[in-house]
Parts: structure tokens; C-alpha cells; sequence
């Protein structure tokens, strides 16, 4: 093969990469940084959106953390997106985000800037805090836990909804019907969950394993490679309904505040935010949210919303 | 031929030297008549024992349902592959920046760390020390943690990618000074005497030959690098190996997802190394048609890469 | 200082989790990686095919895809092990590819010399590759293997994610509860980095040791 013939070669293979870039961008809907104007135009998104209270000149104070969101345009939230029925992309159509934090930071936008512009940065858990000290984020809607360590480095909004751990077991496991048979077996928790803290307090003999990500514990489950797994009980729901393998068992058997991260020592930015909590706890679109995420995996009704600053750290 | 005992890749089928000669020029004589029915013997055994492995997997994945349709399904959704593609030019540029950026410093650094300065020398082997052993994911950390609180806010993109260039033109620097150094003394000495100063000898007549040499292992570090790219999930970069972690809780299907990233990433890679090896047999192929000063070069032990990948 | 002094006890011991990964799959690296590259230059052309195959293959895919893969598809194939095995296994065998890349381009320094004198002295290729090429290119390419070792050593971390207790997990779930990242991070940094300098540090002193002069 010739010099020329190589560089006629590499340079052909780089025409083809360059034009598979361009098909690619040009029918992709790029990242998941374009405002999420509410894509999700089904019916059930209108009844949370459609409403939503929007905050009045005078609740934003100049100066505040709300009037440099306002005049950004975009509220920067920090949420999974690959939680389902908590904030999770749609491959297939990459803008729209769906759940229940999602709904929420959407909720949220709306009352500060009048319409749902939303940018989502997904965190690591390890760098929740981090990014609300450095003001990479404005919060924080990301199933975070409110705990008295975590709010010596951030403050909480809310409680904005209060969780619970449940168990998960294989269809045909007849040994473990709750929390309280865990003792001595393999328990499967999520890394970086409240499992990891919880099921030693309960079950202090049994063994735990750790799984980076709902997938693979799920799948560890089913292999066997546990007893049991300890998870949100939605999260758990969730899979049971689209995995006939497992099956949920028992009640949730912890509770878990979930709070709204937001930078440490913004207390006009708390005040604010526990504000719109109250307005669209009140107004209905809380429950709405609920409904159409995580209440389509139970048959339960709408729960009541947790008292605000009721859990020590919010 | 270059002295090679074993070739970057196997001896092509279409070669019109005879098969035989390839063994024979080396480690062992010509087979004679017992030695081919041995080698015949031992070629049907092995195919037999990976056949028997792999069919034995296949036949256990099928009777567990690993092959039923509606577990690959989506799969055949152009919109799920339009989502990891879109992940995949993520990757693709974050490399791109890191290898050009990477590459020239560490070029930058290999020179430093030959210089006759010795202040010079032993500020680029500490760099070059330090930039190594550190893990990069610490690396990552913190510059996400550390540079906002000096006021420095860079983009998604510069947050994975400066890190990666630390850290990288640290190993491309080690690569391309062995490079240098595998190089004959005569060579610099030659250019030398023909007058050229020193910045000229390097330009001209050591940094080619060393970046030729060494280019095997500047291709796997840079495969290496792509890989290093999916760290990109600790600062929200876009990138594949997250966005197929996204599409594993969305499909509720782990293996189909991953056995896809994989793939996704065999493709690129390969090529990129297929790519590159084809560039490097052409020039080293042009090259020999040039009158040479000097005799081909026994290869240089590869120096390989400091992968790090993390969940 | 104080969560991690006050989680000790579990921390050593996933630091020894790490460490054991990081030997056994290390040894059982350099040994896979030396019989791949004498199945490059073996006469029967499936396996040289097949070592090749097996070196792009490894050498071009992600570790933490194999991993999941290794952890979660293997069962269903037939292989069900526990999680640190698992790990293990996977790591000698991903780790397998790169020191057969480094052995190859220590067997192509050996001079060809070597090779026909030991043919001229009429050794089989078995006592070829034992007595000959394979000890000249293992003392020629101890930095590279090193570097690959090094490399072992850092992608240990990546078990984490399918559930081995090892050093970055441990330091993890302590970090959940503290909520002290840099702190926490830096200090398992050290640690790693430590790991990485001891092993940078007997590469060279073996490279000292076994250095040929030519």
C-alpha cells in the first residue's frame, strides 16, 4: 500500500466519521441541556403544569439567589436521570425527563421564572454538596435524605415527601415476609443509598452487598446472589411491576424524609422555596405529581405531604 | 522485514511468501511431516475445545432466556442507538481534546525532561512523577471541589478534560522519551556534525523517528484514554457508558444495554487501532523506499497505558 | 479526621480486599499474559489467531462493562461465583491482555541472533521460549509490566460498583454518612497513591536487578 493510497484512506475514514457526526447531531435532540418545555405534553402533565402558582414580583427579593435564577432564565438542578418514577430520560427522546423530583424542579421553575426551564446536571452522590457550595447547582432534587451531617454542609427545604425502605425478595421466597426475617441472610442494597445504614440497625447478622446501580441489584436478586433487597419501596414497586421474578414483601419499614438541597446559609432562598411547597402542597399539584409518578405503581391514595421542617436538619 | 519475532499482527493470508515460512524464519525449523500432523492435531483440538466452550454457553444464555426477542426489542429502535451515539461523539470529543492537548504537552514534557538544564529536567520528572501516581478519579475530585473556591468556574467539558490532560500528557510524556532514548546516540550525533543546531536535530531527525517508533503505544494509550472518558459521570459530562447506565434503568434490561455499550465500544476502538496501525505499516513502508541513513530499528518494548475507569 | 478514624476497622479491611484483588489478580495477569503471547508464536495458527482476537478484544473494551457483564451474564452461562472471584477473574483476565502486549514488545527486542543460536544448538521451541526469549523479554519490559500493575491496582476500584467491599466502597459508604467528600476522597487518594508509588518503586527495583546489559 502506497503513502498516498494510506492517506487517502485515512482521510476517507474521517470524511465518514465527520458525516456520521452530522447525522447523528442533526436528527439527535442533543444534550440534556435544552430547557425542558414540557415535551411531555400528555394530559397528566397538563393537570400538574397547567395552574402551577407563579411567584409575584415582591416575593423575589433583590439581591437573592431567586432574582440571579430569574435573570439566568434557568433554573440548574441537580437530578438523576436514571431514576424511574423519580427523574428519569427518555432515551428515545432525550429533552424529556419524567417523575417525581423532575415534576417538582419543573414546579419549582415555573414559580420563579413563569415557565418550566429546567437544566439538569446529574450528580454523583458524592458530589451533591460540593456542587451546592460552589453554586454549580441551585438545588438539589435528587431523593436526598435529610440527616443532621448533611445539614451541617447544606440546608434542607421541605420535607417535600417522606419515603420508606422496603424489602424485595424472589417470587417463590417464602422464608422472608419482612423486615424482621432478614437476620442472618445476604441482603442486596443500592451503594450510596439509606439501605446501607438501615439494614445493619435492623439486621445487625446479616450480610450486605452493595450494588452500584436498581439494575444490577435487581438482576443480582433474581441470580441469586441475595436474599433480599432493601430499597425505596416505589423504586421496588416499580420493579416488581415490570420484573415478575421478584415481588415486593411487607411494609416500608423506615421512614425517609426527602428534602431540597439548597446552598448552606440561604435562608431567604429557604423561606422561599418552603413557600411554593406549601402553595402547590395547597394548590393540588403536589398530589397531582404524586399521582402521576409514583402513585401509578400503588393502588394507595394520595399520601398528605410531611409537615415542613419537621425532620431535625430541614 | 523489519526483525520482528512477533508482528504487530498476524501474518495476512494473502501474503505470497508461503505460510510455512513465516514460523520457519524464526523460532523453528520448517515441520517436517510428523511436525504438520502434530500442528494439525493440536489446531483441531483447540477449535474443538473453544467450539465445545462457546456452543456451551450459548446453549445455558438461550435456556435462560438471555436470547428471547423481547429482551433485545428495543434494540432494533434506531432511537436507542441515535441515544448512545450521541453519548459516543461526547466521548469522542472529550478524547479528541485530551489527546491533542495530552500529546502536545506531553511532547512539550518528554523534551523538558531530556534537556541539559537540569532545573529544567527535574521540574518536568516531578510534574511527570506526581501526574502519574495520583488517580485520576482523585484528579477529577479535586478540581470539582477545589477550583470554585479559587474562583474558577470551567465548563462541563474542561472539567473532565483538563483533569485527563494532566494526567495522560504525564504517560505521553513517558512514552515519547523512551522513544527518544530507544533512538540511536548516531542519529542526534549525525545531524550534529551536519551542522544543525540542537533544536533542529530534535525537529527534524530524532522527534520523527521516536514518534514513529513509539506509536503503537501512543495508540493504545489513546484507546486508553477513550475509555478514561466515561469518569465523565462525576461531572455530569455526557458521555457513552453513562448514558447506557441511564438506558439500563430505563429499559429495566442490564445485559441487552451493556452487551450493546460494549460492542459500540469494540467498534471504535478497533478501528481506531486497525487505523492506526495501517498509518504506522504505510510510513513505515514509505519511509524504507527513501534512501536511509541509517539500518530498520529493532521495535521498542511498548510502553503500556495507566487505564482508569471507574462506576 | 474523625470519620475515618472512626470507621478504621472496616476501612483496613477493605483495604485488604483491595490489596488481595490487586496481588492475585496481578500474578494471575503476568502469568495468563506470558502463555497468550506464547500462543502468538505458536505454530498452530488457531491459537495465534485466537491470542490475537483475545488481546483486541480486552484491550478495546471498557473494564466496567466486562465487569457487569462477567458479574451478571456468566451466571446465566453457566458460571456462578461469588463477587470477589468474579472480580478477580475479571480483572487477571482484562489486566492478561495488556501484559501480553508488553511481553510481545519484549520478545521483539530479543535479537533474532538469540533465537537461531538456540535453534543451531537444536532446542525444541518449548526450550526455546523457557530458556531463551521468554526470561530476555520478561527483564526487558519490567517498567511496562509495572505500569500495567500499577494500572490493576487503580481499576480495583471499579468491584465497587458490582458489590466487592473493597477501599473505594468502604470509603463510599462512609462518606454517606459524614458527608465530608474531600476529606474522605483525598485521604483514599493517598492511600491509592501509595499503592501505586510501592509498586512503581519494586518495578524499578527489579528492573535494577535483572537489567541485561546489552
Amino acid at each position: 500500500m502506497t503513502r498516498s493510497t494510506t492517506r487517502r484512506k485515512a482521510a476517507f475514514a474521517g470524511a465518514l466519521l465527520a458525516a456520521v457526526t452530522l447525522a447523528v447531531t442533526a436528527c439527535s435532540s442533543g444534550s440534556t441541556n435544552l430547557p425542558g418545555s414540557g415535551s411531555s405534553s400528555t394530559s397528566s402533565a397538563d393537570a400538574v403544569f397547567s395552574g402551577a402558582p407563579v411567584a409575584s414580583a415582591d416575593l423575589i427579593i433583590s439581591g437573592s439567589t431567586m432574582e440571579k435564577i430569574k435573570k439566568r432564565g434557568k433554573l440548574v438542578v441537580a437530578e438523576a436521570l436514571d431514576a424511574p418514577l423519580l427523574s428519569q430520560q427518555d432515551p428515545t427522546n432525550p429533552d424529556s425527563v419524567t417523575g417525581f423530583d423532575a415534576d417538582l424542579a419543573k414546579l419549582l421553575a415555573i414559580y420563579i421564572l413563569g415557565k418550566p426551564n429546567v437544566e439538569i446536571v446529574p450528580p454523583a452522590s458524592e458530589t451533591r454538596e460540593a456542587m451546592l457550595q460552589n453554586g454549580t447547582v441551585d438545588v438539589v432534587f435528587n431523593t436526598y435524605t435529610i440527616t443532621e451531617e448533611r445539614a451541617q454542609q447544606v440546608d434542607f427545604a421541605g420535607p417535600y415527601f417522606e419515603s420508606g425502605l422496603a424489602v424485595a425478595v424472589k417470587s417463590d421466597n417464602k422464608d422472608i415476609t419482612s423486615s424482621k426475617d432478614l437476620d442472618g441472610k445476604t441482603v442486596i442494597v443500592g451503594a450510596n443509598t439509606p439501605a446501607v445504614t438501615e439494614v445493619p440497625k435492623i439486621a445487625p447478622t446479616a450480610t450486605v452487598t452493595a450494588f452500584a446501580t436498581d439494575p444490577a441489584a435487581v438482576q443480582a436478586l433474581i441470580q441469586g446472589r441475595g436474599d433480599a433487597y432493601v430499597q425505596d419501596y416505589t423504586l421496588l414497586a416499580s420493579d416488581a411491576a415490570s420484573e415478575k421474578q421478584i415481588k415486593v414483601v411487607g411494609q416500608p419499614f423506615t421512614k425517609e424524609p426527602y428534602g431540597i438541597g439548597l446552598k448552606h446559609g440561604d435562608s431567604d432562598f429557604k423561606s422561599f422555596v418552603n413557600d411554593w411547597l406549601t402553595k402547590i402542597q395547597k394548590g393540588g399539584q403536589w398530589g397531582q405529581a404524586w399521582k402521576t409518578t409514583l402513585g401509578t405503581v400503588t393502588d394507595s391514595a394520595i399520601p398528605t405531604p410531611p409537615k415542613i421542617g419537621s425532620v431535625p436538619g430541614s | 522485514m523489519t526483525a520482528q519475532l512477533i508482528p504487530d499482527r498476524p501474518a495476512p493470508a494473502r501474503a505470497r511468501r508461503p505460510k510455512r515460512t513465516y514460523a520457519a524464519s524464526f523460532m523453528y525449523d520448517t515441520p517436517g511431516p510428523r511436525g504438520r500432523r502434530n500442528i494439525l492435531l493440536g489446531s483441531l483440538i483447540s477449535c474443538l475445545a473453544f467450539a465445545a466452550i462457546i456452543g456451551y454457553g450459548i446453549w445455558q444464555l438461550a435456556s435462560h432466556g438471555q436470547f428471547a426477542a423481547e429482551r433485545w426489542a428495543p434494540f432494533t429502535d434506531w432511537a436507542i442507538w441515535q441515544y448512545l451515539l450521541v453519548g459516543l461523539l461526547g466521548t469522542l470529543e472529550a478524547a479528541a481534546i485530551v489527546a491533542v492537548l495530552g500529546g502536545a504537552l506531553g511532547i512539550v514534557l518528554a523534551l523538558g525532561r531530556l534537556s541539559r538544564l537540569r532545573p529544567v529536567r527535574w521540574l518536568c520528572g516531578f510534574y511527570i512523577e506526581v501526574a502519574r501516581t495520583i488517580p485520576v478519579l482523585l484528579m477529577i475530585y479535586l478540581m470539582l471541589f477545589g477550583l470554585p473556591q479559587l474562583g474558577i468556574n470551567l465548563p462541563t467539558l474542561w472539567k473532565l478534560v483538563v483533569p485527563l490532560t494532566i494526567a495522560n500528557s504525564a504517560v505521553f510524556a513517558e512514552i515519547v522519551r523512551a522513544g527518544v532514548l530507544s533512538l540511536p546516540r548516531g542519529q542526534r550525533e549525525a545531524a550534529l556534525s551536519l551542522g544543525m543546531r540542537p533544536v533542529q536535530a530534535m525537529r527534524h531527525v530524532v522527534l520523527p523517528q521516536a514518534l514513529r517508533n513509539v506509536a503503537p503505544s501512543l495508540v493504545t494509550q489513546l484507546v486508553s484514554l477513550l475509555k478514561d472518558t466515561s469518569l465523565g459521570y462525576i461531572v455530569a459530562f455526557t458521555e457513552l457508558l453513562y448514558r447506557g447506565q441511564v438506558l439500563a434503568s430505563y429499559l429495566h434490561l442490564l445485559i441487552p444495554t451493556y452487551v450493546a455499550v460494549t460492542v459500540i465500544y469494540l467498534v471504535v476502538n478497533g478501528s481506531l487501532s486497525a487505523l492506526a496501525s495501517r498509518l504506522q505499516r504505510g510510513s513505515r513502508r514509505g519511509s524504507r523506499r527513501r534512501p536511509s541513513t541509517q539500518p530498520p530499528l529493532p521495535p521498542l518494548p511498548a510502553t503500556p497505558h495507566q487505564e482508569e475507569s471507574h462506576a | 479526621m474523625n470519620p475515618l478514624i472512626d470507621n478504621l476497622g472496616p476501612l483496613v479491611q477493605a483495604l485488604g480486599t483491595t490489596l488481595l484483588m490487586a496481588v492475585v489478580a496481578g500474578i494471575g495477569s503476568i502469568v495468563l499474559g506470558v502463555l497468550i503471547t506464547i500462543a502468538r508464536v505458536s505454530p498452530i495458527p488457531i491459537l495465534r489467531t485466537a491470542a490475537f482476537l483475545y488481546v483486541q478484544f480486552f484491550i478495546n473494551v471498557p473494564l466496567l462493562a466486562l465487569l457487569l457483564l462477567a458479574v451478571f451474564a456468566l451466571p446465566d452461562a453457566g458460571l456462578l461465583l461469588p463477587l470477589t472471584p468474579t472480580a478477580i477473574i475479571v480483572l487477571t483476565v482484562y489486566e492478561a491482555a495488556y501484559v501480553a502486549e508488553a511481553v510481545r514488545s519484549g520478545v521483539n527486542t530479543v535479537p533474532v541472533g538469540q533465537v537461531e543460536a538456540a535453534r543451531a544448538l537444536g532446542f525444541t521451541l518449548a526450550k526455546t521460549l523457557r530458556l531463551v526469549v521468554v526470561p530476555q523479554a520478561l527483564r526487558a519490559v519490567v517498567q511496562p509490566i509495572g505500569n500495567v500493575m500499577i494500572a490493576l491496582a487503580m481499576n480495583t476500584a471499579l468491584a465497587a460498583a458490582v458489590g466487592v467491599v473493597e477501599l473505594t466502597a468502604e470509603v463510599n459508604k462512609v462518606n454517606l454518612v459524614a458527608a465530608q467528600p474531600i476529606l474522605i476522597f483525598s485521604s483514599a487518594g493517598l492511600v491509592y497513591m501509595a499503592i501505586a508509588l510501592t509498586i512503581g518503586l519494586a518495578a524499578g527495583w527489579v528492573e535494577r536487578k535483572v537489567a541485561i546489559a546489552r
